[in-house]
């Protein structure tokens, strides 16, 4: 029996480009839905929350926020204004319409915080007085 | 092997495309689920909590002797249980989300505590037992105990206790 061979391999390379294409939806679908917005806010405000409880007094500490950078930078947020600290929590914002805060245990907060070669937020602890000695 | 039949080889097509649109659907509600809960760091601030507690009550090899109102008598300083937040640089806000408990006892027979700090609120306590279905709703405990040499020799076995709530912003509700 002769078979039309043009026909069953145009119609195999049809399919596996199909298939092909339905993975690649897939791992795109992925990949986006780990580096949203609003993941990387909750992350990042816990993140610094946990730094600013944990970090011993009058320490620097440098966070990379390249990735959130380009999150924000993409929803019109400028790297400047991510990371704030109001009263005794640490707000990220990434997006106009969304923020993600958290809170921390430790009075003073931070001594200062500033960003760093466009990609680097820097925490600086209060110096504090750990334990009184007799 | 290949099938001959065309109207054979549409029908494997509707079955094979309903089988990737289950597969994307599984997919997509496996994602949404995993991404849906947010993260729990509760253990690891409730850790934390613990250690800087602990670090004012005991840094260095040195116990802080504000815990004493007569060291050379080991009278213990009520005021300074009293006002331990401010003394160590903590705040737990208008509603506490935080409890600690610090708890001194002889060495080496523990026996009765000698001598209690606490700070938030105490009634989750009974929380730290439970392993039940939705245990993880109620709040983080972590325990720690260790011992403290005072200048005078004497030692004391210091047991804390640190728990964390916030379960809106670390569980699914």
């Amino acid at each position: 029996m002769r078979r039309k061979r043009g026909n069953i391999l145009i119609e195999n390379v049809i399919f596996i480009i199909l298939n092909l294409a339905f993975l690649t939806i897939l791992v795109l679908f992925l990949i986006k839905q780990g580096a949203g917005a609003a993941l990387l806010e909750q992350s990042y405000a816990k993140q610094i929350a946990l730094i600013i409880d944990s970090a011993p007094p009058n320490s620097v500490i440098e966070l990379n926020m390249e990735k959130g950078k380009k999150v924000a930078e993409k929803n019109g947020v400028s790297f400047e204004n991510i990371v704030r600290i109001d009263g005794n929590k640490v707000v990220v914002k990434l997006s106009p319409d969304s923020q993600s805060s958290y809170s921390f245990f430790r009075s003073g907060g931070l001594e200062n915080i500033y960003t760093s070669e466009l990609k680097y937020y820097v925490f600086v602890t209060p110096k504090r007085e750990v334990i009184a000695n007799a | 092997m290949l099938n001959s039949k065309k109207g054979g080889d549409k029908i494997i097509s509707v079955y094979w495309f309903f089988i990737l649109v289950l597969v994307a659907g599984g997919v997509f509600l496996m994602v949404s689920n995993f991404y849906g809960h947010p993260y729990d760091v509760r253990e690891v601030e409730a850790d934390i909590l613990a250690n800087q507690v602990s670090d004012c009550v005991y840094y260095g090899g040195k116990l802080n002797q504000n815990v004493f109102l007569v060291p050379e008598q080991k009278i213990f300083s009520e005021l300074f249980a009293n006002n331990f937040l401010e003394e160590c640089g903590f705040t737990f806000g208008s509603v506490p989300e935080y409890y600690f408990e610090i708890n001194f006892y002889e060495y080496p027979v523990p026996g009765n505590s000698l001598y209690e700090i606490s700070k938030g609120d105490p009634n989750w306590k009974t929380d730290c037992e439970l392993k039940d279905e939705g245990y993880e709703k109620l709040v983080t405990c972590v325990e720690k105990d260790f011992f403290a040499k005072n200048v005078d020799g004497t030692i004391y076995f210091i047991k804390v206790l640190s728990m964390v709530r916030k379960t809106e912003q670390n569980v699914k509700q």
